[in-house]
């Protein structure tokens, strides 16, 4: 293997491909920072220049699309507060906090570090135990992603802030909107209330960006300054760069992150959305000042960005291993691979074995390519905030309402993204956290599916067929209170600890 | 409400080909584009992007991929029957989308009354699956299995109403074995549950086949690309063959004049003789199976009528 390995490596040592990388990187980095651009977007355009290049040439550009992608989303969920994806919703928590303090420049660097790192750590883990991850990977099905869904949703609603009461009604309006269309398991139109652009359901993308963009806008709007971030003299807008410091006390969050995302991105699809909200969750019980996540704590970026993107090694692995895409984007690169003759499974391992490590390389060198190209861009990115408010909000609104609709060009979801930022600027007016109800939304349709399925596959003894099958899903089941006990409990000693009214 | 939207676009056609007539010889004279109503990544996707990369060079325009899901293939579909009858909107969709969908929703538009098609792309013959360790040999094991244990099957199918629902609801009609019906959401999470040994069978296209530790037990159509391996037209159920297999085709909003019809028909004439199109298409382990858009049209016509008995017959 070691032999492969060293081969491999030889073969990625060309300029060319260095240089397919990098334009990769940077081309997914800028569209996957405009709202409604996605990443499989972005990939599924660039798909056909990949058939005509050299395998070695074309996957490795896909391969740098895809990162830039992940990480440019990243870039306006912390600079101007719109979330392009459902992976980049916990960043919110946090980055634009940090933006408002005049510290954007700090919060993508931060960002990058922490995405770049665990993306490394994930994809060079997953090189060395691929054919371990393959056999886990077909012990998940529908009932051990209920399970996993269960316990995350708790963990999540357990350590978060605030209301609790407010909280819960925001995720009931999370879930109650996302059953509304036909529901997943029997095709019955359901809530659609007669009318027929309701039958298709609400997309994510008009909610997150109305639930998002135009309150900010609105509330910038209120604030009678010439600058989203308030200017202080002799100090830039963007503020000062990451120091090393800094990097290193996030070292811990980072780590723990990654082996959160690298064994959540087991499950297909919702994995990245989870692992960034658990990230988050696991920094802010472990942490020592709690009380400072959601003003802008840095720690608070770097768990979620460090986890969604220690998703992207495992969800790989089906790919590879039998050629089986478990979202689509990993549909979009099978595709790349067999349009060059290569058929991903198997036996493509045995029979072109350094092209396939030699791919599977050519991700670790986009993850340090991509901390490159990110730090040379991040100063451009992080100046945005300082551009005047009378040009910047009509700049925003033009992105939300252009991001909306490119998506898939339906003016329903316009409609749609007007309505959810009404509801969110009243929302944030009443205090009312929309994170909660996003969460409700994204995860309750994947959730209901595992249930669904795992109830016909039981073929209606759901409890037996659990107990004589399902080993895993009984073991996250029990251990899901033990872990929610241990968290209030922590919860309640930092409480007990800190001194009253410092919090 | 129809006859006034035919006689609107009757209008329309006649005002259009004599104001224009002249115009018309530079067709296309700008960018073309080919709404599809299924997201990204799927091989449905793909398919469209091969096409999308050697068309320009016979059309002498780009053309545009437009995804548009949503609702089962609805919500693209109705785009592209609102979208202007000029030839420059084209859809790109399938017969699960295109002619099943009005048995199992409220359609906004009418798939035979809407649009005319201008070519069959390709088929794809879905191939019934099992485990390499399944106790089922043949065909026969599995049926002679189901009648005696009704129910007791488990065949998972990946999406409602979707490409490998339709050929095993009718071929389990057919043999008169229920089974537990569990959906998945698309081709590859199907394939993977049923390694992982969660169902007993299941259905993949022969893409999916190659390198995998899987045994085909039938080949849904006429042809048999599989040796050994017996086709459901070769064991008596032409229902099956008819409408279980899946054919991708381009159409246009009904009402498109003739002569850029004809134009869009001639192009996929050509691009089945295109080296390149061949190459990627056969790497892509998908057939180039082209047919007429007239004849296509008849087709669905009869498959419509196929879709209504089955999905009545379930319900």
């Amino acid at each position: 293997m070691i032999e492969m390995f060293a081969e491999a490596t030889l073969m990625l040592m060309r300029f060319d491909v260095i240089a397919m990388i990098a334009a990769g990187l940077t081309l997914g980095m800028l569209v996957g920072a405009l709202p409604g651009f996605t990443t499989v977007m972005a990939m599924a355009i660039v798909l056909p220049i990949s058939f005509f290049m050299e395998p070695i040439l074309g996957i490795p550009f896909l391969i740098g699309v895809y990162k830039g992608g992940i990480f440019g989303g990243s870039i306006p969920a912390i600079l101007v507060n719109i979330p392009g994806t459902g992976a980049s919703v916990a960043t919110t928590l946090d980055g634009p906090a940090m933006t408002r303090n005049g510290q954007s420049r700090k919060a993508l660097e931060i960002a990058l570090v922490a995405s770049a790192v665990a993306d490394f750590i994930s994809s060079f883990w997953t090189i060395i135990v691929i054919g371990i991850i393959a056999a886990i990977a077909l012990l998940i099905g529908p009932p051990e992603i209920a399970a996993i869904l269960i316990l995350s949703l708790l963990v999540i609603v357990v350590s978060s802030s605030g209301n609790f009461l407010k909280g819960m009604v925001m995720l009931l309006i999370g879930c109650f909107l996302a059953m509304i269309g036909q529901d997943p398991i029997g095709a019955m139109v359901r809530f659609d209330f007669g009318f027929h652009p309701l039958q298709a359901g609400i997309h994510l993308l008009p909610l997150i960006i109305g639930l998002f963009a135009i309150p900010e806008i609105l509330i910038a709007i209120e604030r009678r300054r010439a600058n989203v971030v308030e200017k202080i003299e002799g100090r830039r807008a963007e503020g000062e760069r990451l120091r090393w410091s800094e990097i290193v006390g996030c070292g811990k969050t980072i780590m723990r992150s990654t082996v959160l995302g690298a064994g959540i991105g087991m499950i297909p699809g919702v994995g990245q959305v989870v692992a960034a909200f658990m990230g988050y969750s696991a920094a802010k019980n472990a942490s020592s000042h709690p009380e400072t996540f959601g003003k802008g704590e840095i720690e608070g970026v770097a768990a979620p960005e460090a986890a969604n993107n220690a998703v992207n090694g495992p969800t790989m692995v089906p790919l590879l291993t039998l050629g089986i895409p478990g979202d689509n984007i990993t549909a979009i690169m099978l595709g790349a691979f067999v349009a060059q003759g290569l058929r991903p499974g198997p036996q493509l391992f045995q029979e072109q074995g350094v092209l396939v490590y030699s791919l599977l390389i050519s991700m670790l060198i986009a993850c340090v390519l991509l901390l490159v190209i990110g730090y040379l861009l991040t100063p451009l990115f992080a100046r945005i905030v300082s551009i005047n408010k009378a040009y910047l909000l009509p700049l925003m609104l033009l992105f939300a309402v252009a991001g909306t609709y490119v998506y898939r060009s339906n003016i329903m979801d316009l409609y749609f993204m007007i309505a959810f930022g009404i509801f969110g600027y009243a929302a944030r007016k009443l205090e009312f956290d929309v994170t909660p109800l996003v969460m409700g939304f994204i995860l309750l349709p994947p959730l209901e599916y595992a249930v669904g399925q795992s109830t016909l596959l039981s073929r209606g003894d759901l409890f037996g067929y659990l107990v004589s099958s399902r080993p895993i899903t009984v073991a996250v089941l029990v251990l899901a209170p033990i872990l929610i006990l241990w968290i209030a409990h922590r919860q309640r000693k930092i409480a007990r600890a800190a001194p009253a009214g410092s919090g | 409400m129809k006859p006034i939207k035919a006689l609107i676009l009757g209008l329309a056609a006649a005002v259009g080909l004599t104001g224009t007539a002249m115009a018309q010889d530079d067709f296309p004279n700008r960018p073309l584009t080919m709404i599809i109503p299924l997201g990204a990544g799927g091989s449905h996707d793909l398919n469209a992007r091969v096409i999308t990369s050697v068309l320009p060079e016979i059309l002498g325009q780009p053309v545009v991929v437009q995804l548009m899901p949503g609702a089962g293939g609805q919500t693209g579909t109705a785009a592209a029957a609102e979208a202007q009858a000029d030839g420059y909107t084209m859809l790109f969709t399938h017969n699960f989308i295109d002619q099943l969908q009005q048995h199992v929703a409220n359609l906004p538009y009418d798939p035979n009354e809407d649009f005319v098609s201008v070519a069959r792309v390709n088929t794809a013959q879905p191939i019934l699956v099992v485990r390499e360790d399944s106790p089922f040999e043949t065909f026969d094991d599995l049926v002679a299995y189901g009648q005696e244990n009704p129910g007791e099957l488990r065949f998972g199918h990946s999406g409602n109403w979707g490409a490998f629902m339709v050929p095993g609801l009718a071929l389990m009609q057919e043999v008169g074995v229920e089974t537990t019906l569990i959906p998945y959401q698309g081709g590859g999470p199907v394939i993977q549950a049923l390694l992982a040994g969660d169902l007993d069978f299941t259905f993949a296209f022969p893409s999916v086949l190659s390198g995998q530790d899987l045994r085909a037990l039938m080949i849904v159509g006429e042809d048999q690309i599989i040796e050994g391996i017996p086709t459901s037209t070769e064991l008596g159920f032409d229902t099956v063959s008819e409408i279980g297999v899946m054919h991708r085709g381009v159409m246009v909003p009904a009402g498109t004049p003739e002569d850029r019809l004809e134009v869009l028909r001639e192009a996929f004439v050509t691009i089945n003789d295109n080296e390149v199109y061949q190459t990627l298409m056969a790497r892509m382990d998908e057939n180039t199976a082209h047919m007429s858009g007239e004849e296509f049209d008849e087709l669905r016509q009869r498959q419509a009528d196929s879709y209504r008995e089955l999905v009545e017959s379930f319900q």
